[in-house]
């Protein structure tokens, strides 16, 4: 069937509002988008193709830099999988310093996020207050890990460094402040009548159209889809861990969904500094061949690796399947479609978080 | 050096419009450039403005290992930019390819090869302070009594 376009509106691949190259082609009549493509092959390095032979001790810096926003899940989906090959026992103290890094870890990317969405609907001051508080939690992974952004903080059967008790107090005093302001800014959020007019009822995601596109993550989650991949890990089962949703389905949903999330990982690492069990912190363990295919939870959704090693610990075959690829089809296919201006073109598109770095690889 | 040049050295040590390109990075020193936003940093103290449009850009940030996709394109992006210009490669992909650049992967690094740089910060991520220093340094040697030496 023919269709009446207007005009077709290129944005990207550099844009003001988006962090990585990306091509948005969307097809407008008049102001109203009617259909959009994404095009994508700005970032493939081929990071798959580089891992396969190499040893695990190489292969699990190149995981973590297969996303730089998100490393620590990465870094634990490749590591957990290596374990469940080797069937390598992880002490406890060592799974609870995990949780307290990936929840670190999950705070920043989120922060991060929610400043896109408010720098992209000009709300500087709200963005800036957001970026500021970001910084306090990267200092927090950074005098737990010891690095920014790239710690490489697990390995096989445990992790790299113990956190001291005076460590400790200090983590759970900057999160009482982090949580302080963000509650603060949070509300600033949710009351704010220009960002409400902005973000309510704009890139509506409903929940059948999020199960068609396999939406996943903080995506799937504001639309009423209660999906996480922490439910069926062994820790976070034992700290009571029960997913958060929303039904609004729209941009303000899914920026408030991750607001939400930062506080239920401040809840969830207080619960871990106050019961992190006593102990050795690295248990030891050997490398086997064999196969599995593991799945955790990144910040955007649900994260799987397929591994396939041999006797000595090389990797013959790696799979990677990292969420934003399905958010992005949710994004062009179902939100976009029928936002009554380009404005909220790039709005919607930043709301759903997408890492074009980990999705092309 | 005449008194108009001193009049614009001054009013450009305090104009740099920084345009920031990934050409195939793992976004971990895209966020750090980022992070140089933040209030801690606050990059605009020094008059450095992030504005992401090259027609109106003084610095360019290069991050990435420079990928096929970006082929020609780069090189467009950076006719784009009005002189005086530099480029300033971020991190250690466009100086090296860092561990992309391996058999098998797609990576053609460095980006030196494809179009000039004037700094590098190495760094796997750098942090936004080295990135602010280099920005900085950069804007001292290239910027400064630029209509003197281009007549």
């Amino acid at each position: 069937m023919k269709r009446t376009v207007d005009v077709n509106i290129p944005l990207g691949p550099i844009h003001p509002c988006f962090k990585e190259p990306a091509r948005l082609k969307c097809e407008a009549k008049g102001e109203r988008i009617v259909g959009a493509e994404v095009e994508l092959g700005y970032m493939k390095k081929g990071i798959e193709r580089i891992m396969k032979g190499r040893p695990w001790q190489e292969v699990m810096f190149l995981a973590e830099r297969v996303c730089g926003i998100c490393s620590v899940i990465h870094n634990m989906v490749f590591i957990e999988a290596m374990e469940q090959i080797s069937s390598i026992p992880v002490p406890p103290r060592a799974a609870y310093l995990r949780v307290i890094a990936n929840e670190l870890d999950r705070m920043q990317s989120h922060l991060l996020a929610n400043f896109s969405y408010c720098y992209t609907i000009e709300h500087e001051t709200l963005g800036m207050y957001l970026l500021d508080l970001r910084e306090q939690v990267m200092d927090e992974l950074e005098r737990l890990t010891g690095a920014r952004v790239t710690c490489a903080y697990m390995i096989p059967g445990g992790v790299r460094c113990d956190m001291p008790r005076h460590n400790a107090e200090i983590l759970s005093g900057s999160l009482d402040r982090i949580e302080r302001d963000l509650r603060r800014y949070s509300g600033m959020f949710a009351d704010g009548p220009m960002i409400a007019l902005r973000s309510r009822g704009v890139g509506i995601l409903t929940k059948e159209a999020a199960q068609r596109a396999h939406a996943v993550g903080p995506t799937a989650r504001a639309s009423g889809i209660t999906t996480d991949g922490r439910l069926i890990h062994p820790t976070y089962r034992q700290l009571g861990f029960v997913p958060l949703s929303r039904t609004d389905c729209d941009n303000y949903a899914r920026v408030m969904v991750r607001f939400d999330e930062i506080i239920q990982s401040i809840s969830l690492i207080r619960k871990c500094l106050q019961d992190l069990p006593k102990g050795v912190i690295r248990g030891g363990g050997v490398c086997k061949g064999g196969e599995t295919r593991y799945s955790g939870e990144a910040p955007r959704g649900e994260l799987t690796y397929f591994i396939k090693s041999d006797e000595y610990g090389r990797i013959v075959d790696i799979q990677i399947q990292t969420p934003s690829i399905m958010n992005i089809e949710a994004c062009c296919h179902e939100m976009i479609i029928g936002a009554d201006s380009i404005a909220d073109v790039t709005a919607t598109f930043v709301s759903a978080d997408p890492c074009i770095a980990c999705t092309e690889r | 050096m005449t008194i108009l040049q001193q009049i614009k050295n001054k009013v450009r040590a305090r104009s740099i419009h920084v345009a920031y390109v990934d050409v195939g990075s793992c976004n971990g020193c895209d966020i750090e450039v980022l992070a140089c936003l933040a209030p801690r940093y606050d990059i605009e103290q020094y008059g450095i403005f992030v504005h992401n449009n090259p027609r109106e850009a003084d610095v360019l940030l290069v991050i990435g290992a420079y990928t096929p996709g970006w082929e020609e394109k780069l090189a467009m992006v950076w006719e784009k930019i009005p002189p005086p210009k530099a480029a300033v490669a971020i991190g250690n992909c466009p100086i090296s390819g860092c561990l992309f650049n391996r058999r098998e992967s797609f990576v053609d690094p460095p980006v030196k090869k494809h179009i000039p740089i004037a700094a590098e910060v190495p760094g796997c991520p750098p942090r936004p302070t080295e990135i602010l220093l280099a920005i900085l340094s950069v804007r001292d040697a290239v910027f400064a009594n630029w209509e003197g030496e281009h007549p």
